[in-house]
């Protein structure tokens, strides 16, 4: 089976902070991680290739510093990697990046299964997947928790929260893992030695076959247009009594008041 | 024809998804005279249109079909497709479930327009829906526009928005036929509903939140005892989930429930940013910590500087 699992750089941290004088987000000096969900997809894969046989590869957009995260995942036991690095995909949102993501797919080749972690911890979107499906026209199965391979389909159980569905999926497909799936292993020194062998392969805009009119801001209809600290709103404060006893009497009357109890 | 703001109702196995009735209503507060209209695809024998008209939408656009009982992605997003393409909806809304976050960008990537994830408000300026979404786990705010695509695609995360009955509504109930869908699809073998702990934080009228400053056997013992008195849910914050005695499905905030009780009691809980997210909604707002400073004191109605463990064992004497 030929796996493709697509991997994302995020801020090492989410707490961001503020420019006071231009209220612009300060991400400088922020170091970038795989992000974690991510590292649940590429154990995902990992034990598919063990499973049933076959080859991972790696598959990221970014600037060429997300080279590391690749590195990681080589790390872990991929076989091969691809960064997309090209000015002409700056700015692009969900739709640009899952049309960009599909079709280095494409170009790849002969792809059974595409895996994506269930969402990136920045953006907190979890849509680049099923975009990528519709432009591969391929079923999906997110929120997976389970996949197991018999022949040329894929059973998935999805966690949905307050139901979990179990689906048969023919291949290819396209599939995002949770958490739960799995716990990622670690980099093995032999491992990580080896990455250093293996072939990250950079791919600019011109080396894949793609609508320029689909790329980068031009080709993502979002805009944001503001970007700012949550407002905090706050509430009134009244002080309970300070000895335990007085504060519960008086929560309880609080209660009764509100028809609480 | 006048423009439409869609919701896409949820559809679980027996009932439809509170987020769907919590969006009808702030649809019809920010609809400056477009019709919100329920899309609904269910199987024949369903009939949640029922549970829908009673909040007041000005259409349900209903198709019924044995495939949608237990539907793939597939199917779901390709009708919705084949739907939007023919109504031209001005804004397509989904719950930011798991499910709705699945279908959502199937349908917006066969659009190709916009769509803007996990949104805690939205609002009309002119023909714009404003988006408003949380990054970087909720600690800062965005807001998004699709300035030139239509529709304007959201999910919106559930218990964000009330959901309020509308007396007397009798909503037009348009039956819609759409072709199946063709192409590669999954094939939904089982759906089983997760057993809920019957003590659900994401519904309960009262819940009693433990932090790490109410995190000792003796104390988790005394807060479901007085939980069960007052028939209150007991919650936890993140920390608490490494407990064996609970669980992410009791955890309040951003990664787990966002919940909106009548009443609720924190008890010796910080008020972390992810805590805080899920909380706003409370209505009553009663918070216990040794800190003065603690940030959840901000998010309260009445504040008990102190020892939880004693507040907790004085409430529940008082209780007996």
């Amino acid at each position: 089976m030929k796996i493709v699992v697509c991997i994302k750089q995020v801020p090492e941290s989410n707490n961001v902070k503020f420019d006071p004088v231009t209220h612009n987000l300060m991400r400088g000096g922020m170091s970038g991680r795989i992000n974690p969900f991510d590292k649940n997809a590429i154990e995902a894969a990992l034990r598919l290739r063990d499973a049933v046989g076959g080859e991972v590869a790696l598959l990221s957009m970014g600037p060429d510093s997300t080279a590391e995260i690749l590195r990681d995942g080589l790390a872990m036991g991929a076989d091969s990697a691809y960064l997309l690095s090209s000015r002409a995909f700056a700015g692009a949102d969900t739709l640009s990046t899952g049309y960009v993501l599909a079709q280095a797919v494409r170009q790849i080749g002969n792809v059974d299964l595409t895996l994506l972690g269930r969402q990136a911890v920045d953006a907190d979107t979890g849509q680049v997947g099923p975009i990528m499906a519709v432009n591969l026209n391929q079923p999906q199965a997110t929120y997976a928790t389970q996949l197991t391979a018999n022949g040329n389909q894929l059973t998935v159980v999805r966690d949905l929260d307050s139901l979990t569905q179990t689906v048969e999926l023919p291949l290819p497909a396209v599939i995002t893992v949770r958490a739960e799936a799995n716990t990622p292993r670690y980099e093995t020194p032999l491992h990580i030695q080896q990455s250093f062998e293996k072939q990250v392969t950079i791919w600019r805009d011109t080396d894949l076959d793609l609508d320029p009119e689909k790329l980068g801001q031009k080709g993502s209809p979002t805009v944001v247009r503001k970007v700012y600290a949550p407002e905090a709103k706050t509430r009134a404060q009244t002080a309970l009594p300070s000895e335990p006893a007085a504060a519960v009497d008086q929560l309880l009357v609080i209660m009764q008041q509100h028809g609480l109890i | 024809m006048t423009e439409a703001i869609w919701i896409v109702a949820e559809r679980e196995p027996a009932r439809i998804n509170p987020v769907t009735f919590q969006l009808i209503t702030k649809a019809k507060a920010i609809a400056k005279g477009k019709k919100v209209v329920v899309v609904l695809l269910e199987a024949p024998d369903q009939q949640f249109e029922q549970a829908i008209s009673e909040y007041g939408p000005d259409e349900i656009l209903l198709g019924q079909n044995v495939a949608y009982a237990q539907a793939s992605d597939e199917v779901m997003a390709g009708a919705l497709t084949t739907l939007a393409r023919e109504y031209q909806p001005n804004a397509v809304l989904f719950g930011a479930t798991p499910l709705g976050r699945s279908i959502a960008p199937r349908v917006q990537a066969a659009l190709q327009t916009g769509l803007t994830a996990d949104c805690l408000d939205f609002f009309y300026e002119d023909d714009l829906l404003v988006q408003v979404k949380p990054s970087y786990g909720d600690n800062v705010m965005c807001e998004i526009t699709c300035p030139d695509r239509r529709p304007q695609m959201a999910s919106v995360r559930p218990n964000t928005f009330a959901a309020e009955k509308v007396a007397g509504a009798m909503p037009a109930i348009t039956p819609v036929e759409v072709a199946q869908t063709t192409g590669p699809q999954g094939r939904v073998v089982d759906e089983t509903v997760r057993v809920s702990h019957a003590t659900g934080i994401a519904s309960a009228n009262k819940v009693l939140a433990l932090g790490r400053g109410a995190a000792t056997p003796a104390d988790i013992a005394n807060a479901r005892e007085i939980a069960s008195r007052l028939g209150a849910s007991v919650g936890v914050s993140r920390p608490l989930t490494d407990l064996p005695d609970f669980t992410v499905e009791q955890q309040i905030g951003q990664s787990g429930t966002t919940i909106a009780p009548d009443f609720l009691l924190n008890l010796g809980v910080s008020g972390a940013t992810q805590f805080i997210v899920g909380m706003t909604q409370a209505k009553l707002v009663v918070s216990v910590n040794r800190d003065a400073q603690a940030p959840i004191f901000a998010q309260s109605d009445y504040t008990f500087t102190g020892d939880a463990a004693a507040f907790i064992t004085a409430l529940k004497q008082r209780m007996n």
